[in-house]
């Protein structure tokens, strides 16, 4: 019989905080004595892995649904907020609430400083060379939308081409059709590989000199796969394309550095990446921003105001009409310090294990077709799985999970419809993970979902 | 009527106790349906009015205390549904904003009785179409008008909230129905009756574009 004595994981020293976070600490241990007769257990998924050490940190997940453990597996869709980020947000309009940038009196000034502070954070979060190019708004989708009418509706002409892929966000697709309607720009999509990821070797071919900006994004929401944005990005600046990189799926799961990547605009959203919703950021580089006309106009992103013309604020005031979402901002900053104190490097390393993880236990599951490349030593897998299973549609198998498991995946398009259809699915199921998820996580849902297939087989 | 009463909704020799038998070659499959919610005769069945209907619907579901005899009763509802011709399965018939595909076909017959048909690609989907078919099948125009999406809340599966969003899969297609029952009863009868939502029109350069794409 197998016997297990004192089992406790020292942590290796990268997982310790990097930089000290007043708001959170790790509790780590030591490895005592261990008379250890079972399998060793994995070091990085295993008892002490960073989803058991950080889950404490995040009280929604403690909670029962339908009387069994909440295993929330829908983290592209959004992510799950730490206690460091829920009392920065409760802290700021107990503390500090009140309009920024005008005021004179304390509070606005406080308000005004831990504003921009978040600025900073976020700058410093994605190596930008400077805050002033970091502009806050409402998520992703808004900061591309900006860059389509601002930047777009100034750059486009009839005949430029606008070359994006087909696995884009329907944010990333949307904007710059109306863009191309307006203007008369043409928009060319570079379809998959037979590994189903966007094909960059077509993406290569189709740019040309008419080519004026590239959308493309970082990691799939719904392939999982991971672009080389600084080789794309070089191939696009040779010809002279601007490249907008959709952000919202690798910020929150990994380094991101967008002096490596050159790209010249990048966007992500707070809710993904553990910050509250209703903000998100564009970068954009300075003198790309500072040529660009307002987007919204109003309060805040004026310089002078008369009755037939106006003047405008330097960016980003002048993308950042009205009121901003401040607490939002500052929610954010707590969330960047929370990650930051993990570090990033950490958590790509162990959603990477995770992801191989959830992938292998996938193909366990009866008639089941995963979408994406493979993981390989060559190809890294973003820790989410899209996957359809033979004969059971994918809104049931989700209602069931949900049901009978408590577990929470999503179904449907992914605001991915183009890939949908280019694969010839209607619609999948879809599992996506953050560091907070464990290997006992993907256990369970393995187990909810075998039991789904077969609930459904028995009533065919 | 007495929802805790088992003897109302789990009647001894209900089809849903066997999945096998629900699946057998009865021909009224309105008729079996309805024997899951009430012992009453088949004939007396046939006289409830819509309003009764959702009643009983909203009776039988809250009687079900646990999520999953939800879904295992509309996944029984699902195998009643009646067939649906693959040559209606046109753009024309597809509700719109579901996260299942879903069809409807709606017909009025020469009394102002409407007839409903309807399929999906998702089993739990075409459950609860079955008991929308079940309502509002050979009821008349009038009626069908008066059913509002919140008398049905208790079939939420899992959604708890009254929010409509692309999930909520019965209340897309409750207001389809009732939609197009709307255009047929316009087109016979010539006039318009006013309402939120046969009065939504665009216009301008976002018409211009549906225009273009429908053109497309």
């Amino acid at each position: 019989m197998n016997t297990m004595e004192g089992v406790v994981l020292k942590l290796p020293y990268s997982f310790r905080i990097i930089k000290p976070n007043p708001n959170r600490t790790f509790r780590t241990v030591s490895l005592a004595s261990a008379s250890v007769t079972v399998a060793s257990p994995d070091p990085i998924l295993g008892p002490g892995s960073l989803g058991h050490l950080t889950r404490p940190d995040f009280p929604i997940l403690h909670q029962e649904v339908n009387g069994k453990r909440l295993v929330y597996l829908d983290n592209a869709a959004t992510s799950q907020k730490p206690t460091a980020v829920i009392r920065a947000l409760q802290k700021y309009y107990e503390a500090w609430n009140s309009n920024v940038h005008r005021g004179i009196h304390f509070l606005s000034a406080k308000a005004t400083d831990e504003y921009e502070l978040a600025r900073h954070k976020v700058a410093n979060f994605i190596n930008a060379s400077d805050s002033r190019e970091i502009v806050f708004t409402r998520n992703a989708t808004e900061a591309i939308n900006l860059v389509a009418y601002s930047w777009g509706l100034s750059n486009l002409k009839a005949g430029d081409e606008v070359i994006l892929s087909i696995a884009e966000h329907h944010s990333a697709i949307v904007p710059w059709q109306f863009v191309a309607q307006k203007t008369g720009a043409i928009l060319k999509f570079v379809s998959l590989t037979d590994n189903e990821v966007p094909d960059i070797g077509k993406l290569r071919e189709m740019l040309s000199k008419k080519t004026k900006l590239l959308v493309v994004h970082h990691v799939s929401n719904v392939l999982a796969s991971v672009l080389p944005i600084n080789q794309i990005v070089s191939w696009a600046h040779d010809v002279g394309a601007k490249v907008l990189v959709d952000a919202c799926q690798s910020v929150p799961h990994m380094v991101v550095d967008v002096k490596n990547l050159d790209a010249d605009f990048l966007v992500a959203s707070s809710h993904k990446m553990c910050g509250p919703t209703g903000i998100g950021f564009l970068y954009g580089k300075s003198e790309l921003l500072s040529a660009m006309p307002p987007f919204l106009g109003g309060g805040e992103m004026i310089a002078d105001v008369f009755l037939d013309h106006s003047t405008f604020a330097e960016p980003p005031s002048r993308f950042e009409a009205g009121t901003p979402a401040i607490g939002e901002a500052i929610g954010l900053g707590a969330a960047i310090d929370y990650l930051s104190g993990i570090g990033m490097q950490n958590i790509h390393d162990y959603e990477v294990e995770l992801a191989n993880y959830l992938y292998d236990s996938l193909q366990s599951v009866p008639k089941i077709r995963v979408y994406g490349p493979a993981p390989s030593q060559t190809v890294d897998r973003a820790a989410l799985c899209s996957f359809n299973v033979e004969d059971v549609h994918p809104t049931d198998l989700a209602t069931f999970l949900d049901q009978q498991h408590s577990i929470a995946i999503r179904s449907g398009h992914h605001c991915a419809q183009p890939l949908h259809r280019y694969l010839g699915i209607n619609a999948s199921a879809r599992a996506s993970l953050h560091f907070y998820n464990t290997k006992e996580d993907v256990d369970d849902f393995i187990r909810g979902l075998k039991d789904t297939v077969s609930f459904f087989a028995s009533y065919k | 009527m007495n929802t805790k009463n088992p003897q109302i909704f789990m009647p001894l020799n209900c089809a849903f106790l066997s999945p096998a038998k629900s699946r057998s070659r009865n021909t009224n499959p309105r008729n079996r349906a309805a024997f899951c919610l009430t012992i009453s005769e088949p004939p007396l069945l046939q006289t409830l009015s819509v309003f009764q209907k959702v009643q009983a619907l909203d009776l039988e579901f809250k009687s079900l205390s646990e999520p999953i005899d939800r879904v295992k009763r509309l996944l029984h509802y699902a195998n009643l549904l009646p067939q649906f011709d693959e040559s209606a399965k046109i753009l024309e018939n597809r509700v719109m904003g579901c996260t299942a595909q879903v069809w409807l076909e709606v017909k009025m017959d020469n009394n102002g009785v409407m007839k409903f048909r309807v399929d999906s690609d998702s089993e739990i989907t075409k459950g609860f179409c079955s008991c929308l078919i079940w309502v509002l099948d050979g009821a008349k125009f009038e009626e069908i008008l008066t059913v509002q999406t919140d008398d049905l809340i208790e079939m939420n599966v899992g959604l708890p909230s009254r929010g409509h969003s692309r999930v909520n899969t019965w209340h897309n297609v409750l207001i389809s129905m009732q939609k197009r029952t709307k255009d047929l009863v316009e087109e016979r009868n010539g006039q318009t009756i006013p309402s939120l939502i046969h009065d939504i029109t665009v216009n301008g350069s976002y018409k211009e574009t549906q225009n273009h794409n429908a053109v497309m």
